[in-house]
């Protein structure tokens, strides 16, 4: 009963953080700069109102809710997937030739994912499109996971001053890590039990860290202005006002 | 051209690993069956995985 209540506490904080996020990138003054944010959480909030329909009626452990979740989770990751290219976009956006190099390398990236997802499945056949689509799923997780960290990577690197860019990228950082370090710690622990049990509340966890780290990272605060400017901007600021 | 082929030999290598990391945490078997467990995004309860293929 208290893991129920546990469980129904963050789905519902996670749908009410979702739609006021929406709200307030809608109310933003930035709001053509926060368009991809806008449409992944639109999709996640799509996806889990669906889910908790579907839940509501036929219940947790029911087929039609395992199939309705996997074939949700397939929009989700794809709209994540989508999400980080973006945001290699805006870490690169005066860097037009490494922009041209990443856009080809995540192209064959997505290709490969399918590619090999399909290789993978191709000798079972079960409930077809719902198990190839929790495989390439699975499989497509796993890919972003290492592209948020070679973005983080990027950014360091490149030495970026948009703050709020380096705040996103680690809120999807705790998405990815997060149920992932909990997969390999349900490995390697013996009590089955106690594990999945952790595993259960990881993933909602998660999920809501990603929004909570999103909304520190978008929501106007006085007395915390984002920097947004480039190197080049900042160090020709402090040029001018050296020189008067 | 030498440039495409280097960019889809990257691309292989991130797809490859990142297909191991997954099949190393995830058992050793293609799909996921009854006793393993499956990454997914969002606050909704996590169903069981799907019944492995027969």
């Amino acid at each position: 009963m208290d893991g129920n209540l546990v469980s129904y506490g963050l789905q519902y904080a996670g749908y009410l953080i979702e739609a006021s996020l929406i709200l307030c990138l809608i109310a933003s003054r930035q709001r053509k700069r926060q368009v991809p944010l806008a449409f992944y959480l639109s999709s996640l909030l799509a996806a889990e109102v669906a889910r908790a329909c579907v839940l509501h009626a036929y219940g947790l452990k029911s087929r039609q809710y395992s199939d309705v979740y996997w074939r949700t989770d397939f929009l989700v990751v794809i709209s994540l997937f989508i999400l980080v290219c973006l945001f290699f976009r805006r870490a690169c956006l005066h860097q037009e030739k490494m922009w041209r190099y990443l856009r080809l390398w995540l192209t064959f990236i997505c290709l490969l994912v399918v590619g090999i997802s399909g290789l993978l499945f191709s000798h079972q056949y079960g409930n077809l499109f719902t198990d190839f689509v929790v495989e390439f799923n699975q499989n497509l997780y796993f890919t972003c996971l290492v592209l948020n960290t070679l973005l983080y990577l990027l950014l360091q690197q490149i030495d970026s001053a948009d703050d709020q860019l380096g705040l996103l990228v680690c809120g999807v950082g705790i998405q990815f890590a997060g149920p992932a370090a909990t997969l390999a710690l349900v490995h390697l622990m013996t009590r089955q039990g106690f594990a999945e049990s952790l595993f259960e509340f990881t993933i909602p966890l998660c999920t809501l860290g990603m929004l909570l780290v999103w909304a520190y990272a978008i929501v106007p605060v006085r007395g915390r202005a984002v920097v947004t400017r480039s190197k080049a901007t900042v160090l020709a600021e402090v040029t001018a006002n050296l020189n008067v | 051209m030498k440039n495409l082929v280097l960019t889809f030999l990257l691309a292989l290598l991130v797809v490859l690993t990142c297909v191991s990391i997954r099949r190393m945490l995830g058992g050793n078997s293609t799909f996921a069956g009854q006793n393993s467990a499956l990454v997914a995004i969002g606050t909704s309860p996590v169903p069981p995985p799907p019944p492995p293929p027969k």
